[in-house]
């Protein structure tokens, strides 16, 4: 067996007839790799990421995850078995769980479930934050429950659509720095996408460039 | 108290599944469906209550009609008493559903495709997201709703007496006129205040601190996706089951009454009854609407608090049942001719003047929401640039804000007509003595089992009825951030 944890092979979507807005994609992503997308807005680098999620559905190609098919003809995987996490701009946390409800939302083995949430939020530094509601935190407090959320199910590939475009300099080159050391010592497999070189070039070891649904 | 949980069950179950199911996927029919769920509500429980008695007695329509088809005995019964707890548990439940309908939909449609998508990513599969994570969400709205219901099925007095169940209304209305006991009556109706008012604090303290909407800047809308097959079909019939019980049963019944005494019932009586009903209905739809106008007028033009509370208080007088408010009246009343109008011997008690005051009480808040929205929409330069011009307060009112609230007056005209066309325990007590309404017509000839003259009366209620869902149906059809997806 292949030690990639992502194989992309012809993958081609469009979201009418006439446009393609990813044109025949390879992609191979070693486990522990760091790999970032760089493009423009528009590019087709966000709708990667919702196919390897298994949020859309693509019109030629494959997707293994860990060797196993998700995605082909007639073959798609819901989202909710593919073990994978994606951490979006808009955060999404649930408005109406506290900190520590949103980070253990994912686990399922009940009996871990508060070792790795108190785990998580120490290697966070949010656990004063635990008993609260998203509303009551900052923006990078949100970002990194965000983060810790999607990382609680121990996903085999993390994927980060513009994680942090919403936040200011200081607080961005401060979380660029946290959160690469935390994927550094959980040994993640992270698949970012940007448009900003300098984000790609702190947290990845790889970057692929992309423009109009193909990479350059 | 078993009616209330029956009913609040069911109601739940149906507003919930129809709403995530038309907000969140497309199938043939959706887009009708979106509009046509809430029919059910132009139909008052207690003609639904009649139409089912008539179809589902032992030798109602629906029972012929098999006996027909199925060459049965003449004996032979397929569908159960409707006459009981359960028949008014279903009765309740598919003619107000669509309260919680409404709001869920909305709730539904205004979630961020995102959050769900979180949920998907986080191992849920889509009914867990529906169950775990859409509906938590839409808690405070559908509760809201549920509320709505429960008041309404609280304060009910038509069906429950037609199927012959023991509630508080039925109860206050016999312990009144059939005992003539008013202070026990009066007792009764605190109780159900009192109730509703527990119903109404529970709600607000299961809310607590939690935000159910969330604060991000970016919205995405839903995705919706494409049912096909035996999904689709599903997604259909889980739709149209209760427009059919709700709205296309009952009028299939009403019309066969209609067939049946062909015609018959445009006599004199009837005639007068809608004379009285429409002459009511449009006076108190034109009061409302004029206070309403006025109340924000005053708020637009000198903010105050005092006018804001009387709003508010007014306001408050849609939750409370149409028999507490009747019971109330009739005290007032009383009062104001023994001490106030002595020499005038009841000049008040039992005239038409108790009647719409209380129509007025009952109905005000929805003539002023209707207004209060349509107010929004004028800009406040629009005030200060007439006043510029010269303009005084009652020209400003005149000549700009009266023709640009054409519509929301009118609106909300027809909203309170439609309302007070419905009601009937509080014209039941209220109204002069020999004075009868569509409503009270229609209740007095179910009530001596004369179904088919009731179809008269209950055909115009019906009719009437469905004037607010057609406005509610062109807001369905133009609302909602929704994207076509795969």
């Amino acid at each position: 067996m292949s030690n990639f944890i992502l194989e992309i092979k012809g993958l081609s979507h469009s979201y009418n007839k006439d446009d393609l807005s990813l044109d025949n994609i390879d992609l191979n992503i070693l486990s522990g790799e760091k790999v970032a997308i760089l493009g423009p807005s528009g590019c087709g680098k966000s709708t990667l990421l919702r196919l390897i999620a298994g949020l859309e559905k693509p019109k030629n190609g494959s997707i293994k995850i860990n060797g196993q098919e998700v995605s082909r003809k007639k073959i798609l995987v819901p989202p909710e078995k593919r073990n994978v996490g994606l951490v979006v701009q808009e955060k999404a946390l649930f408005p109406h769980l506290k900190v520590n409800e949103n980070i253990g939302f994912g686990i399922r083995k009940r009996r871990e479930k508060d070792k790795i949430i108190s785990g998580l939020l120490d290697l966070f530094k949010i656990t004063n934050l635990e008993n609260k509601y998203p509303h009551e935190i900052s923006g990078g407090e949100q970002q990194r429950v965000a983060l810790a959320r999607s990382l609680a199910p121990n996903p085999q590939l993390l994927m980060l659509d513009e994680p942090f475009n919403a936040l200011d300099k200081d607080l961005k080159d401060i979380l660029y720095k946290e959160v690469s050391e935390v994927f550094l010592k959980r040994g993640s497999t992270i698949l970012l996408v940007t448009h900003d070189s300098i984000e790609a070039e702190i947290m990845t070891n790889r970057q692929i460039r992309m423009d109009k649904g193909q990479f350059l | 108290m078993l009616l209330v949980l029956g009913v609040s069950f069911l109601v739940i179950i149906l507003g919930t599944t129809t709403a995530w199911i038309v907000s969140n996927y497309s199938f043939i029919g959706k887009s009708t469906f979106e509009w046509a769920l809430i029919l059910p509500l132009s139909i008052p429980p207690y003609i639904l209550a009649y139409t089912f008695t008539g179809l589902f007695d032992p030798f109602g329509d629906a029972n012929n009609l098999m006996r027909t088809l199925f060459n049965l005995q003449e004996n032979s019964v397929i569908f159960p008493n409707v006459r009981n707890i359960y028949g008014a548990i279903i009765v309740f439940s598919f003619t107000l559903y669509p309260y919680v309908y409404l709001v869920s939909r909305t709730s539904f449609i205004n979630q961020s495709a995102s959050m769900k998508e979180a949920g998907r990513i986080l191992g849920l599969n889509e009914f867990q997201v529906f169950y775990k994570l859409a509906l938590p969400l839409i808690r405070p709205a559908a509760i809201g709703g549920l509320m709505l219901v429960i008041m309404e099925t609280l304060s009910d007095f038509g069906a429950v007496d037609h199927f012959a169940i023991q509630t508080f209304t039925t109860g206050i209305f016999r312990t009144w006129y059939g005992l003539y006991d008013f202070q026990t009556a009066m007792q009764l109706a605190s109780l159900l205040l009192l109730t509703i008012g527990i119903f109404y604090m529970v709600e607000r303290k299961s809310r607590g601190g939690k935000i159910y909407t969330s604060n991000n800047s970016t919205f995405s809308p839903i995705l919706e996706k494409n049912l096909r097959g035996w999904k689709a079909l599903i997604a259909f019939i889980v739709c149209f089951v209760p427009i059919f019980i709700g709205f296309i049963l009952p009028i299939i019944e009403l019309c066969i009454w209609t067939y049946e005494v062909n015609l018959e019932f445009f006599n004199y009586k009837f005639l007068i009854n809608s004379l009285n009903t429409f002459t009511l209905s449009i006076t108190a739809g034109v009061i409302c609407a004029a206070l309403a106008l006025l109340i924000n007028f005053s708020i637009r033009f000198k903010p105050g608090l005092l006018v804001k509370k009387f709003s508010a208080l007014l306001s408050i007088g849609y939750a409370v049942p149409g028999l507490i408010l009747a019971v109330g009246m009739v005290q007032l009343l009383v009062y104001l001719d023994t001490l106030v109008l002595s020499t005038f011997n009841l000049v008040l008690t039992g005239s038409l003047f108790g009647l719409l005051l209380a129509y007025i009480i009952k109905t005000y808040a929805l003539a002023n929401s209707s207004i209060e929205s349509a107010y929004e929409r004028i800009s406040y330069s629009l005030d200060d640039s007439s006043q510029l011009l010269g303009s005084t307060s009652w020209n400003l009112l005149g000549k700009v804000h009266i023709p640009l609230l054409k519509t929301g007056i009118l609106t909300s005209v027809l909203l309170v007509m439609s309302d007070v066309v419905k009601e009937l325990p509080a014209t039941l007590i209220l109204r002069p003595f020999n004075f009868e309404t569509l409503a009270v017509s229609a209740y007095i000839y179910a009530s001596e089992e004369r179904m088919l003259q009731a179809a008269a009366p209950a055909v115009v209620i019906v009719l009437v009825g469905l004037i607010p869902i057609i406005f509610l149906s062109k807001m369905i059809r133009s609302s909602g951030p929704v994207e076509k997806g795969e």
